[in-house]
Formats: structure tokens, C-alpha cells, sequence
């Protein structure tokens, strides 16, 4: 016996028909209205997913009501991903409307005019309350090119209890870090572990050590490299030595495996952490050690020809370019992003490793009320005293003008001052021979790149 | 034209086209901006002619890359001939379990690259890698090897390769195993030939195309090979150590963003893999006409 079905094909038909046409017309509702559904592009660099959340729910969500046409996309992007898709958007004319930009990007996209100017935000944002480490990072010819999202820093994430038993005092110079590493080093556990990740030793660590030295990249004039003066010499000298007291392959070993091995007790010193080192500690140290106790930030040691150590500030910037379809409308979310409420959520993601970049907020007490600041103040502090002496300066910066150089970020990618680094630490090659190579090479670079100055 | 000749013509246009535009024209087109000083993604570019090719020459950074390129595919090719055609004589052999065995040898080839040399990176890590354990624990070394530092990271590369596509090899002369008629085995055992003289006098005349096959492709390849070896130390600072010519070439495009020099470099392993082809192809035709 056959049934009859329950619904005929025929009515089958027609209401998936009509379902599908109210289903397109629907996802398309505000064209059909008339009105065009637009999309504001919005790349940034704070991964963690409930800094995203907190965009969306903030900024995002405001941005939205008060403009029903629009649409926005955030794109969290890893910071070490940035650069390469940046730059293949703007080859290929789509960039976002809104980046995050790393500084020593800036001047060379400044210089092709692929940035719009963004004064009269900075200065409805507060031109003298946004902190002096960041406001003039982006600033060319009289005019703000950008605004930095947040202040990060990065520290030597000692374990504060091992140096405090053996009595010795927070290293002031490359010596004295030596001197502490010789202690700490025992019991099958090494005193320190850098990064193996090119980005760091080939350039992040570089700039901060030829700061903390005395040393530049470039000579101020000609722009011809500086990678075989005084202060590199001494520097390779000091990371020779250094080395003697890392695990055998770090080179091979990454930042996150550094904070794992400091974490879990096989090293004494993580060379490269942040704010977000006490997420790590907080999930993976032993329960009794989760403390700044134990676990705290040191800056970083100055050199023998240098007068201060000096640390990274961690802090991309917001960037409009000049192709973005909606610049007003960029410029308008960058107001609500700063909004306090929305700024302060924001901030609050990622406590510390976030901080603020108005000086009224530092020590403004809801700010300070966040648990996690309140449980770590010490590494707030650090923070603060890092600021207040002016020991930072931006990633790969070796001085506050090298935001006019427009080369930074093929020195980082080319190789040379991470293969100077391993083979005189890894290689234990002599400093001057490999100072000689990368100097060599350098200059090669820059001259197919048509930055030579020198004769 | 005769109508059957450009019948002929139109029916092959559509393959031309695609072989045109997929094959030939990317390849032109490299030559030629090879011939600039180019900027990877901003237009900015200069007609340097071939400045690059004559800069390369003197470049220590080029021939050391080669270097590493030549050492990682020479040994990796052995290794896999070393594994492979052994693994091979045995899985043509009768025994139970032979078929699972077949497809557990081919796993390693099937499971993409990133996942295998994130394995093998944890495997030869040497603060938690399983490697070092055993080797601590069983008393065969003191302290843990440091397989990614300077001087084990191209051991580790080539073990990881060769384990990743020793089955390639496997397959392939498998296959051609296969098909050699046992009345060969049986005449050579006959004739009093032990196991190793069928080998040497039956297999190997056998099987000598496919091995020139298999020599040609697998070292086209690992001389090329790109992944692998980026996976293993790209961003590492220990990339020095194994750095190979793809990975300058791509370095120099997109880290350099020197697009114009990373094309000069792949034309030039280009030239290189057409002479060694050529050479290859010479000496095996030399042997054939001899044999």
C-alpha cells in the first residue's frame, strides 16, 4: 500500500522556494531597503579572543548603532603576520580602513604618502594627555600620522626568590647580569634562555641592547650601518659570555618555550616576556610559586658605553591610509575605541600587558582595581618606572628618531643581525669577523634599496 | 592550412592556453622581472638588467644556501634509496600482514608536512621531546641532545624528510617489483644464485629506469623542497644552518621584499635543475647504450 505524503512535492517545492528568496532578501535586508550595506575593515594585533570579544562588544557594537549602515570586521592579526599582508593588501589597492601598524613601519609608508594625517583626532583624544613615550612616534612634518592602541613593555622575567636567596641586587649593567647568571646557574638548571625566533635576536634584542649601549643602527647622517662600531662589538662580547649560561639549543627553541622552561623551573631567567608572561605563570608554574614573589620583571641591563637600559614599549598604532574607502568613518571608530568605558574594557583584557596610553588613566583607581593589577602591581609598577625614566622605545628602535627610517623593516626580514647574533653566541665565532660580515651585508642592503647616503 | 591541420590546431588551443598561462608565462614573466630592482609589494621598481645574477655570484649568503641545498638533498636521496628500496624487497616478499604493513608504510607520506614536522619537533625537542628521554633514560647519552640547536638541526631536517617520503620510494619501486616475471628468480636460483646475486643480477637491471626515475624526481625535489625545511627552522635563529636556496629565494622576496632578486634566484635553480637533468639524462642514456 502506498501513502501519500505528508506534503506534496509541489508545496515542497514552492516553500523552499519562498524560503530561499526570504532568506537572501533578508541577509541583503538594508539593500533592499535601499540602503547599501557597507563595511568598515579593521586589522589589529590583539589576538587574544577576550580582547576581541571586547572589541566587539564595545567599540564595534556602538560603532554599529550609531552608523545602521555599516558593518564591522575585525581582523586579529599575529603582529609578526602584519607586515606581509599589509603590504600585499596595499599591492593589490584593498587595504583595511583601519590598521594597527608597527612603528618601524610607519616611516616608509609615510614616505610613499600612504597615510592619511589624523590631528584633529589626536587632538579631541587629548594631545597632552596621551603619554610622551607613544604621542610622537607617527608624527612627520608637523602632523600626527598615528596613534598608539596600547602600551606594552618588555622585561627579563626573572624568578625573584633564586636572586633574592643568594643576596644579589636587580642588574645594572651587562656585568652585573653576567655576574648573576654565573650564580643562578645550577643544579642542571640554566640561568637564562633567549628566544630562537629571528625576529627577536636578529631584531627586537638588537635595538634594545645598541640602546642600552650607546649604539644606533644607523649613523644620525649618512644612514650607512653601524653594525661593526664600538657598541655592537661590545655588545657581541657580552653575548658571548652570555650564552654560557643558556640551555645548548635554544637557538632552535621559541618565546613561549623560554616561558614554559621558566614556568616549570628549568631556567632561572626568561630574556623576553610581557605582562602576558603572568597569564603563562598563572596556568603553568607550580600553585605555590603563582606570585610576583617569584616571579617578577627586571629591566634591562645598560651596556659599558651606555648611561640607561633600555626596554622595548610594545605599542602598534592605529593607521588610516590614504587608499581606506571609508577614512571618516575610521577616524570616527577610532573616537569610540577611546571612548573610557569602551577603552577601559579594553585595557582591562589584558591587564598590564594593555596599558593605557592617557597619563590621567595610569593611576586613575578603577583602572588599578582590576584584580589581576591589584595581585601584580609589581609588574604595573615596573611599568610606571620604565615610563617615568623614559627606558623605552619602540620595537626595533634604537633611538626615537629612527621612526624616520625607512628601511627598518627589511633589515628585520633580511637575516643579517639575527645571523651576526647566532654565530658569535651559537657559532662562538669572533665578534669582529662576524660584525665585519653583517656590516658588509647591510650595506649592500641598503644600497639595492637606494638608501645609501654615505660616499 | 590544410582543415584537418587547423582542426588539430583549435582542438589543442584550449591545452596550449592553459599550459601558456599556468606554465610558460609564469615562468617568463619571473625571467623577466628578474631583470629588476623591484619592491616585493609597493610599486617601485628599476631596470638593473642582470645585476642580480652578477651580484648573486659573489653572494656568501647564495652559495651557502646552495651548499646547504646540496647536502640536504644528497643525503636525504640516499637515505631514502637506503630505506625505501629495502623496505621495498621485503613488502614484495609473502607474509601475513603484509598489506596493513604496506599501508602503514605509506602514512608518513600522506600526513600533511606541517603536521609532520610539528611532530617531529616535538619528538627531537630538547626540554620535553620524547627523543632525548629515551636516549637520557636508556643510558645512551648524559644530557639531552640539543637536535634543533646549530649542530643537529640538519641531522634533524634530514631525518624528518627521509622519514616523510622514504615511502614515495617504496611505492614506486614496489610497483615496478611487482611486475618483474618470477621465471627470472626461478632460473637465476636454478643456476645457483643466492639472495643477493638475484638481486644484483635480476632486480637491479629490472628495475634501472624506474630507479633513474625515482633519483630524478626525488632529488628535483628535495633540491626544491621549500616546506620542510621552513617549517623546521624558518624563523628560527638556527636557520642559518640549514637555510636552502628556496628559502633564500623566498626570504628575498617576501622578508628582503627584494621581489626582483628572489626571481633571479629562482631562475637560477631553474638553470641548475635544466643542466643537471640534462647531465642526468646523458649519462643514463651513456649506460643504457652500453648495456
Amino acid at each position: 500500500m502506498t501513502r501519500s505524503p505528508l506534503v506534496s512535492r509541489r508545496h515542497f517545492l514552492k516553500a523552499t522556494t519562498v524560503a530561499a528568496a526570504g532568506s537572501t532578501l533578508l541577509s541583503r535586508a538594508p539593500a533592499a531597503l535601499g540602503q547599501q550595506v557597507r563595511e568598515l575593515n579593521v586589522w589589529h594585533t590583539e589576538v587574544e579572543p577576550q580582547t576581541v570579544k571586547t572589541i566587539q562588544d564595545t567599540s564595534i557594537a556602538e560603532f554599529e548603532r550609531k552608523f545602521p549602515g555599516f558593518k564591522v570586521k575585525q581582523q586579529a592579526l599575529g603582529w609578526g603576520d602584519l607586515n606581509t599582508k599589509l603590504l600585499a593588501s596595499l599591492a593589490a589597492g584593498s587595504p583595511p580602513d583601519l590598521t594597527h601598524l608597527n612603528p618601524f613601519m610607519t616611516a616608509s609608508l609615510y614616505v610613499k604618502q600612504l597615510l592619511r594625517p589624523m590631528d584633529e583626532l589626536i587632538r579631541a583624544l587629548g594631545e597632552n594627555d596621551i603619554h610622551e613615550a607613544t604621542l610622537k612616534l607617527q608624527y612627520f612634518d608637523g602632523k600626527y600620522y598615528g596613534v598608539t592602541h596600547a602600551m606594552g613593555a618588555t622585561y627579563v622575567c626573572e624568578r625573584r626568590d633564586l636572586r633574592d636567596k643568594k643576596g644579589i641586587k636587580s642588574p645594572e649593567t651587562f656585568d652585573d647580569m653576567l655576574k648573576l647568571c654565573a650564580a643562578l646557574n645550577e643544579d642542571g638548571r640554566h640561568a637564562l634562555q633567549l628566544p630562537g625566533e629571528k625576529l627577536y635576536i636578529g631584531f627586537v634584542h638588537p635595538a634594545e641592547w645598541l640602546a642600552s649601549n650607546g649604539g644606533t643602527w644607523v649613523d644620525a647622517n649618512t644612514w650607512r650601518p653601524q653594525l661593526n662600531g664600538k657598541a655592537m662589538l661590545e655588545i657581541l662580547d657580552y653575548l658571548q659570555k652570555l650564552n654560557r649560561f643558556q640551555p645548548a639549543g635554544w637557538s632552535g627553541q621559541k618565546y613561549l618555550d623560554t616561558l614554559a622552561a621558566l614556568s616549570t623551573g628549568k631556567i632561572a631567567m626568561a630574556h623576553l616576556s610581557g605582562a602576558r608572561t603572568i597569564g603563562y605563570i598563572e596556568k603553568y608554574a607550580p600553585e605555590n610559586l603563582r606570585d610576583p614573589e617569584h616571579f617578577a620583571p627586571l629591566l634591562r641591563p645598560r651596556g659599558p658605553s651606555g648611561k640607561t637600559g633600555m626596554t622595548t614599549l610594545d605599542g602598534e598604532n592605529w593607521a588610516v591610509f590614504s587608499q581606506s574607502k571609508y577614512p571618516n568613518e575610521a577616524f570616527e571608530f577610532l573616537r569610540l575605541f577611546y571612548k573610557k568605558e569602551h577603552y577601559m574594557a579594553y585595557c582591562h583584557s589584558v591587564p598590564i600587558h594593555l596599558t593605557p596610553i592617557f597619563k590621567s588613566m595610569l593611576g586613575d583607581a578603577e583602572y588599578l582595581s582590576h584584580p589581576r593589577i591589584k595581585k601584580w602591581r609589581p609588574w604595573h609598577d615596573v611599568m610606571i618606572t620604565a615610563l617615568r625614566d623614559k627606558r623605552l622605545l619602540p620595537l626595533g628602535f634604537t633611538r626615537a628618531e629612527d621612526n624616520a627610517l625607512p628601511f627598518l623593516a627589511e633589515l628585520d626580514g633580511s637575516s643579517i643581525v639575527a645571523d651576526m647574533v647566532v654565530e658569535v653566541m651559537v657559532g662562538q665565532k669572533p665578534p669582529k669577523a662576524e660584525a665585519d660580515r653583517a656590516q658588509r651585508r647591510a650595506e649592500e642592503l641598503l644600497t639595492q634599496l637606494g638608501h645609501k647616503r654615505w660616499s | 592550412m590544410r582543415p584537418n591541420a587547423l582542426a588539430g590546431w583549435l582542438l589543442l588551443a584550449p591545452a596550449l592556453l592553459l599550459l601558456g598561462g599556468l606554465v610558460v608565462f609564469p615562468v617568463l614573466y619571473n625571467a623577466w622581472l628578474s631583470l629588476f630592482d623591484k619592491h616585493a609589494f609597493l610599486p617601485v621598481q628599476r631596470f638593473v638588467g642582470l645585476g642580480h645574477y652578477v651580484y648573486f655570484a659573489h653572494d656568501e649568503e647564495f652559495w651557502n644556501s646552495f651548499a646547504h641545498g646540496l647536502v640536504y638533498a644528497g643525503a636525504t636521496l640516499v637515505l631514502q634509496l637506503a630505506v625505501g628500496i629495502p623496505t621495498a624487497l621485503l613488502l614484495n616478499e609473502g607474509f601475513r600482514g603484509r598489506n596493513l604493513l604496506r599501508g602503514v608504510v605509506l602514512f608518513p607520506y600522506v600526513i600533511p608536512t606541517i603536521v609532520a614536522v610539528i611532530l617531529w619537533k616535538w619528538l627531537l625537542n630538547d626540554a620535553y621531546g620524547l627523543v632525548n628521554h629515551l636516549l637520557v633514560a636508556s643510558g645512551v647519552v648524559r644530557a639531552p641532545v640539543a637536535w634543533l640547536g646549530k649542530d643537529w638541526i640538519m641531522t634533524s631536517l634530514v631525518i624528518t624528510s627521509v622519514w616523510q617520503f622514504f615511502p614515495f620510494v617504496v611505492v614506486t619501486y614496489l610497483a615496478r617489483l611487482q611486475t618483474i616475471p618470477p621465471e627470472l628468480y626461478e632460473a637465476a636460483t636454478v643456476d645457483g644464485a643466492g639472495a643477493w646475486r638475484r638481486f644484483r643480477h635480476v632486480t637491479l637491471p629490472q628495475t634501472r629506469s624506474v630507479l633513474f626515475v625515482i633519483v630524478l624526481l626525488r632529488s628535483i625535489w628535495m633540491f626544491t623542497k621549500f616546506d620542510t625545511v621552513w617549517l623546521m627552522a624558518g624563523d628560527g635563529g638556527v636557520s642559518r644552518y640549514i637555510r636552502t636556496l628556496p628559502v633564500y629565494a623566498y626570504a628575498r622576496s617576501f622578508t628582503y621584499l627584494q621581489a626582483g632578486m628572489g626571481a633571479a634566484l629562482a631562475v637560477i635553480m631553474f638553470v641548475m635543475l635544466i643542466v643537471a637533468t640534462a647531465v642526468y639524462f646523458r649519462v643514463f642514456e651513456r649506460q643504457e647504450a652500453m648495456s
